[in-house]
């Protein structure tokens, strides 16, 4: 059952508030988010491209939250999806002359679609975890080949300037650090706001068990490619203003190992299924990057070491782990005795 | 009148191996009906067909005449007809209360119950069953019976009007097959929902089932009143050969 | 053509084998490993490094062979322990994300050693003729290497004891286990056997163009999809599907050019998971 992969893997309380008080977590990171410049690294263009790329991951990765942590689709595109926004926005703004802002909705919406497409393709042919890893991975794998291999319409492995770019993000950091955090939090309500409507609920409850959810009521084929279409439009999103911002992109700007091993590490590292672990995944990701970068070439090494560590060691995520030290499960004596051993729940037949 | 369910000449065809063959019955409002057979008659297979978990091979299932065979279990759940496995199948992420809230906001038939509302009657359904207690606490410390029980009150909290139990006595005391036989018959009693209910123990099943269909290799083999199916030969018969096997 | 197909099938081969190994370890318990590229590579800077250091070409090969073992093994014993503790799914990703990881950590190591290591092997001699097609040395040598392994493999998993030990294993752990052959002996010969195959596709894929440190990955995915299209768990069908991929990418980049080759065979992947996600001869 994929209910018990990704329960290990993720975090543990739900959520139950609802209204206003639900958006308070994200309230205090954007006032975060708003003051780091000025107190802290706002005179420096180098940490502020730093902050920038942190924030654009962190985009990444709720956006992946979205679709692995809630719905437990694994989906290894996130490169490519992104990759489809980055260059439908310089292709539509380029190549098609349209508004760039244009470029960047189109981006955003063929992402939606094709991430909608591939959940429907699992959804209907019940792929499991592994051949849904599989066929998104080929298909990122095939995408990347059509970039390097339209060299006409893509420049190939030369990579791709935009002529529409946002010049003046390019020379003023902090104004693209401010796109990008303004991206983050929005990302972040609309996270917020699922998990505490009725699909949040939905969500957590295929999660757990696919089969008791159907029996429950709930449309588990309809909440997967749901969530695969918002997490795919997030993705696709940050691809085109990515693009935009940056102004320059190739195929490795989008390939599979530079963006999906580390969204994923930063998502399980952070806490599956969390509101704010995928921000804190990429923060400490950047801090721990930026730590190696010093290490030159063994830094590789230093990845994959982690890597392994972090999931045989820190199965559950950063922010669960931190959480279950907070509360402690307070158990009150109840009339029909709930069990204390660990036993499996099931006993022998009479 | 239209009876509540209407199966007829539901077929499964597992491999070309025949597990339900050419089953047809019916179940009127309020009734308490049990399913009995040996093992492997085929017993879980007709419930899960009802439920929409296996899809017929043949045959219609109709819920007041109107067809609900084939559809996927989701649609079946909101037509009306809910299902309380052997296995409890609760979610264990979530606490007890949580899990009767999902039961409540997804399962009626016109679509999704407010938050506030589907608490309110979560907590009614969990006091029905007796769990009010065990409300915030993670389903991982429910024993077996306690989850059978969250189960069922996350059944009723979508309001069905056909309740499918499975062998949900199996691995109980004495105490508490007593107090499922008891929970079941108020279900009837207090809400009106009809029981359609697969159970190997024949005491609780002589106890409360007004009708009894015994399944045998598939097929209806007999029906009719618990004392009178009990003494039908073919029925021992049945039962012994699961015994000689065995 | 006749030319083009001849080399469609000695690349085939190459592939068969790569996939071989990857599908050997996938049908034990459900894990694909990531990180079997790599020992590939690793496999072949080992040959490069006894090679240079004067040994003979044959001795060199062993040693790269042998070291992509050691480190299959090493693998199995230490890592992916905690991974096969887990069940289901849940040991599914737990080992992707794992061989991910060690992926990245053997790639990183030979970055960092040797960044520019390439390993080529020279076979000489001049081309033979067969059917009519001048045939290279190299791929010769390389094709015959691969039968052998792929007959000793096949006698050796279907013929022997402890064959068919593996193989019952492969189907039912836990029914091994009640007949007492052990899950874990089983699972390090396996590891071996595939680390083994790694290093001797690296070895015999060097005898045609040099093999580099930076395509652990690029194998690991041609393993992946002939894996994929060959029946996850199938060693018959990765044969099989080995040939016949390495035939449509010779063909494929003979007549349309090398990119879309790579989207055809990923395409082929796909559509396989689409129309028949039980591969060729999957179960």
């Amino acid at each position: 059952m994929v209910v018990r992969v990704v329960r290990s893997l993720r975090s543990g309380t739900p959520v139950a508030r609802s209204g206003l008080a639900a958006l308070l977590p994200v309230a205090g990171t954007a006032v975060v988010l708003a003051v780091l410049p000025p107190i802290w690294f706002g005179r420096s263009t180098y940490t502020t491209g730093l902050a920038i790329i942190t924030l654009v991951f962190a985009s990444y990765a709720v956006g992946f939250n979205v679709i692995f942590g809630s719905t437990s689709q694994l989906f290894l595109c996130v490169g490519a999806l992104a990759g489809i926004g980055g260059y439908a926005t310089a292709l539509f703004s380029d190549s098609a002359s349209l508004p760039v802002f244009v470029g960047v909705l189109l981006g955003t919406l063929i992402a939606a679609i094709v991430g909608g497409v591939l959940s429907w393709i699992a959804v209907r042919r019940s792929l499991g975890v592994i051949f849904t890893g599989i066929l998104t991975l080929v298909f990122s794998l095939a995408f990347q080949n059509l970039l390097l291999g339209q060299r006409q319409l893509t420049g190939g492995s030369t990579g791709h300037e935009l002529k529409a770019a946002a010049t003046t993000l390019a020379d003023d950091r902090v104004g693209g650090y401010y796109l990008f955090a303004a991206l983050v939090v929005i990302f972040l309500i609309v996270f917020r706001l699922i998990q505490t409507s009725h699909v949040g609920w939905a969500f957590r409850a295929l999660r757990d068990d696919e089969t008791a959810a159907e029996l429950t009521g709930i449309d588990v084929s309809r909440y997967r490619v749901y969530a695969a279409v918002v997490g795919s439009a997030m993705i696709g999103l940050t691809g085109g203003l990515y693009a935009y911002s940056d102004g320059f992109i190739n195929p490795t700007t989008f390939a599979f190992n530079q963006i999906d091993v580390l969204v994923l590490v930063m998502v399980v590292f952070g806490g599956l299924g969390s509101l704010l672990g995928p921000l804190l995944g990429a923060g400490v990701f950047e801090a721990v990057d930026q730590l190696l970068s010093s290490s030159g070439q063994i830094r590789e090494f230093l990845y994959g070491l982690m890597i392994v560590a972090l999931f045989l060691g820190f199965r559950r995520g950063l922010v669960p782990a931190l959480g279950r030290l907070a509360r402690r499960p307070v158990v009150p004596a109840s009339p029909l005795q709930p069990r204390t051993d660990d036993g499996p729940a099931v006993p022998s037949a009479t | 009148m239209i009876p509540l369910l209407e199966v007829d000449d539901l077929t499964k065809h597992f491999g070309g191996l025949p597990a339900v063959h050419g089953v047809t019955f019916g179940i009127d409002d309020g009734e308490i009906v049990a399913v009995v057979g040996p093992n492997g008659a085929g017993k879980s297979t007709l419930l899960k067909l009802i439920a929409g978990l296996e899809r017929p091979t043949r045959g219609s299932i109709r819920l007041r005449d109107e067809p609900v065979g084939g559809l996927p279990a989701h649609q079946v759940r909101r037509k009306g007809i809910t299902m309380v496995m052997q296995t409890p199948r609760t979610f264990p992420s979530l606490t007890v209360l949580e899990n009767a809230m999902l039961g409540a906001m997804f399962g009626p038939a016109h679509g999704v119950i407010d938050e506030r509302e589907a608490r309110r009657r979560a907590a009614e359904s969990l006091a029905f069953v007796g769990l009010e207690a065990l409300a915030d606490l993670p389903v991982e410390t429910l024993n077996l019976h306690q989850q059978r029980f969250l189960d069922l009150a996350k059944a009723l909290a979508g309001r069905p009007q056909l309740l499918l139990l499975d062998e949900v006595m199996a691995g109980l005391n004495e105490t508490e097959i007593r107090a499922s036989v008891e929970i079941v018959r108020r279900v009837r009693d207090k809400l009106g929902t009809t029981v359609l209910w697969v159970e190997h123990v024949m005491s609780a099943v002589i106890e409360l089932a007004e009708r009894v269909i015994v399944l045998d290799f598939g097929s209806v083999l007999t029906e009719g009143a618990p004392d009178v199916v009990m003494r039908d030969s073919r029925v021992i018969e049945a039962y012994l050969g699961e015994a000689q096997i065995a | 053509m006749k030319a083009v197909l001849l080399d469609g099938i000695v690349l085939g081969l190459g592939f068969g084998l790569l996939g071989v190994g990857l599908t050997l370890v996938y049908g034990l318990g459900g894990v694909l490993n990531l990180a079997y590229g790599e020992l590939a590579v690793l496999g072949a800077m080992v040959v490069s490094l006894v090679k240079d250091a004067g040994a003979p070409l044959a001795l060199a090969a062993v040693a790269g062979v042998a070291a992509a073992m050691a480190a299959a093994v090493l693998l199995d014993l230490t890592v992916m322990r905690p991974v096969y503790r887990q069940s289901g799914e849940h040991r599914v990703l737990l080992g992707l994300l794992v061989t991910l990881g060690v992926a990245f950590l053997i790639e990183g190591l030979l970055n960092w050693r040797d960044p520019l290591g390439a390993l080529t092997v020279d076979i000489g001699g001049g081309p033979i003729g067969i059917f009519g097609v001048p045939m290279p040395m190299s791929s010769i040598w390389a094709s015959a290497i691969t039968l052998g392994a792929g007959a000793i493999l096949v006698v050796f998993l279907g013929a022997t004891t402890f064959g068919r030990a593996i193989r019952s294993v492969m189907q039912d752990e836990v029914g091994a286990r009640l007949v007492g052959i052990s899950p874990s002996f089983t699972r390090t010969v396996i590891f071996a056997l595939s680390g083994a195959l790694a290093g001797l596709v690296a070895v015999t894929s060097a005898m045609s163009s040099p093999l580099t440190v930076t395509q652990g990955f690029d194998l690991t995915s041609f393993a992946l999809i002939v894996t994929v299209v060959g029946g996850l768990g199938s060693v018959t069908g990765a044969f099989l599907a080995g040939l016949l991929l390495g035939i449509v990418d010779t063909l494929s980049a003979y007549y349309v050019g090398q990119y879309i080759t790579s989207v055809v065979l990923l395409g082929a992947a796909g559509l396989t998971i689409l129309i028949r996600p039980r591969g060729l001869l999957g179960r």
